[in-house]
């Protein structure tokens, strides 16, 4: 089978898989209590008022015909109105969603090379010190809450040292964002040359980008090690060994088949923290979509949330299908 | 190739006297918490010739490759070498430092193992498997792996080479796979050989083939083979002498013509009937071994008493040492059968 067909016949199940992941969310999130209409036009709004709008928002349909209409507009490419923005959610997501996803990513890089090099580490050498370092560790990262973690950051770095800016968004007022051409700052603000503004943006990124990458490198240190332990006593590398080949070789060759593994619990990772890095959002006032979607869910905005759910599951969508050719490239037994 | 086609058509001088492999001793026990340690093999003996090949037979658990392993000073956790000394060309292996046996593996001694489909790396190419090999311990370079490679790959009778130096393991029949892995071990023409129970996962003819290979190649090479086997039948017509390990312990060694016209230990008559398809042949073999059937054996004394058939009250108490019975046959015994 020839790549190109692969990527073929995978996007083609795209659109069934992402009607079917909208057709869950809009139920659910219809299950959720609270009236829109109630929410929308306060407490004291005329009954007549509230059948009017509810009409407006076609919430006096069936829920079936809701998701009809819902989707008939999907598709022209209008996800509605977040009546708390005021905005509609597609201009909402589109400065949000690259916040979320500059945090998480960088975070991810920071786990990777904590999490890979002390997982391998503590899985060469089983009984030394890198390898209690590397249990204390996994033991730590996955009990400690994120946003506690934050606030002990914040704490310590900005309120009794003061060498990063304050928690309150990504970038400071009175600097002037760069224009926005993908959504990241860092990249914005360096193509356009802007360096004070891309100064500013990673000094707002290191706290939060410090505490999910710190407490995400746990799952991965742990998945390394033990799928390097389980390589390294592998037939493969008993063979390796008794053919004499360096230890560096041998470790070299386990971790190669080690990767997939560690692919798999990044791509999860990465979809889990598009939603699940929301604590940390709130702490530092990111303005993430993970922020965005929990205020629309508090506060009955079902627009904002369903678009989330969208977006979340094209990014997942494309981040497996990534994952499948990684393991094409890696993995010749999966050609 | 022009390799003679049997051993004994080797020049007279293909075995010399001096030994490659002198193990004496031998002992590797694995420790118990909080209990008696457990000896997997016990008190062995075994020297190969330059140019020797000798076969191994035992059943399963009885050391084979615990021997194997041994040699290449990589026993698995936590076992360890109580007594006894390996020497290899001259050296005490035990007495050298990691580093150095990590060199001498693969290039001195090389091994050949059981189930190359599950030992070979799955996501190395048969050509990067070999080159590894000749990077660390020939540090070679990329052009001449290849050439190398392609050279080993023609040794060992693998057709289309230079299509093959590209697969990967998954693609390779059982067979293929033996001879890249036996093309991995002649790839620094190692002065010794060990094959573990090379072929066994093989079906008979492919299994055929492959043996006549080896042969072929170890002859040709002048190369010392321990050849590890399940199978007495095929060391007949392999090897030069042949060793019978039970339980840890060499029970029975002799030159091949002395093994098979007269072995000595009752395990090996049992062994040899075991494998032999003709009734005559058993006959022969079993001819007046048909003694009274001893019960109620201790664990002291012959390890093989409790399944012995001539045993007697003094295999109960007394280990049987391994001794001399005719020149060059050794047997570890107190009655070895006569004919």
């Amino acid at each position: 089978m020839t790549l190109l067909a692969y990527v073929a016949r995978r996007l083609v199940f795209v659109l069934p898989q992402l009607l079917g992941i909208m057709f869950v969310s809009f139920m659910l999130v219809k299950l959720i209590p609270g009236d829109p209409a109630v929410m929308m036009l306060g407490p004291f709004a005329t009954d007549e008022g509230l059948a009017r709008l509810r009409a407006e928002l076609g919430l006096d349909r069936s829920v079936i015909e809701q998701f009809g209409i819902y989707v008939m507009r999907v598709l022209q490419g209008d996800l509605g109105t977040s009546w708390q923005t005021t905005l509609p959610v597609t201009t909402d997501l589109a400065q949000r969603f690259p916040a979320t996803l500059e945090l998480v990513t960088l975070s991810l890089a920071l786990a990777l090379a904590i999490g890979i090099p002390v997982g391998i580490a503590g899985a060469r050498d089983k009984s030394g010190v890198l390898r209690r370092i590397a249990d204390y560790y996994g033991l730590l990262a996955g009990s400690l809450p994120d946003f506690w973690f934050a606030l002990v950051l914040i704490f310590v770095f900005y309120t009794m040292l003061g060498i990063v800016p304050a928690p309150l968004g990504r970038l400071d007022f009175t600097i002037i964002p760069p224009p926005t051409i993908t959504g990241s700052l860092l990249i914005d603000s360096a193509v356009t040359g802007n360096w004070s503004a891309f100064a500013n943006a990673a000094g707002h990124l290191v706290l939060p980008v410090l505490t999910l990458g710190l407490i995400n490198a746990g799952p991965i240190l742990k998945m390394t090690q033990s799928t390097m332990e389980r390589m390294l006593q592998a037939e493969f590398s008993g063979y390796a060994e008794m053919c004499g080949l360096p230890r560096k070789v041998v470790v070299r060759k386990a971790l190669r088949n080690a990767l997939p593994s560690i692919v798999t619990i990044v791509s999860v990772l990465y979809g889990f923290l598009i939603g699940g890095a929301v604590l940390v959002e709130i702490v530092f006032s990111w303005g993430g979509a993970g922020q965005y979607a929990v205020q629309g869910v508090l506060n009955a905005d079902l627009n904002p949330v369903l678009g989330f759910v969208l977006y979340s599951a094209i990014l997942s969508l494309i981040i497996y299908l990534i994952v499948d050719l990684i393991y094409f490239a890696i993995d010749p037994r999966t050609r | 190739m022009t390799a003679p086609q049997r051993l004994d058509d080797r020049p007279g001088d293909a075995v010399q006297a001096a030994p490659l492999l002198d193990i004496r001793g031998l002992t590797v026990a694995f420790p118990r918490f909080g209990a008696k340690s457990v000896a997997a093999l016990r008190d062995i003996d075994l020297t190969v010739r330059k140019g020797e090949v000798i076969g191994l037979v035992g059943e399963s658990g009885s050391g084979k490759t615990m021997l194997a392993r041994s040699i290449m000073q990589l026993i698995p956790e936590p076992g360890r070498i109580d007594r006894g000394r390996i020497e290899f060309a001259g050296q005490d292996l035990r007495a050298l430092a990691p580093e150095e046996l990590r060199q001498m593996r693969g290039r001195d001694i090389a091994m050949i193992i059981s189930n190359p489909r599950g030992e070979l790396d799955p996501l190395q190419t048969v050509g990067q498997q070999i080159g590894n090999v000749l990077k660390a311990h020939m540090g070679m370079g990329p052009r001449q792996i290849r050439d190398r490679v392609m050279e080993l790959l023609r040794q060992v009778s693998i057709p289309a080479p230079e299509r093959r130096i590209n697969a990967w393991p998954h693609e390779l029949s059982g067979g293929m796979a033996q001879r890249v892995v036996m093309a991995i071990a002649l790839a620094c023409s190692p002065k010794f050989i060990i094959s573990d129970d090379a072929t066994s996962g093989l079906d008979v003819t492919v299994q055929a083939q492959v043996l006549d290979l080896m042969r072929d190649l170890v002859i040709a090479r002048g190369t010392s083979l321990l050849f590890i086997t399940r199978d007495i039948g095929v060391t007949a017509h392999f090897c030069d002498r042949v060793a019978v390990i039970y339980a840890g312990q060499i029970v029975e060694t002799a030159p091949r013509a002395s093994f098979f016209e007269d072995p000595q230990h009752p395990y090996t008559l049992l062994l040899l009937s075991a494998f032999a398809q003709d009734a005559r042949l058993r006959r022969y073999w079993l001819g007046n071994f048909t003694a009274q059937r001893t019960e109620g054996v201790a664990a002291a004394g012959c390890a093989f008493a409790a399944r012995c058939v001539r045993a007697e009250a003094r295999c109960l108490a007394e280990t049987p040492v391994l001794r001399e019975t005719k020149p060059g046959h050794f047997a570890r015994c107190h009655f070895p059968v006569e004919r």
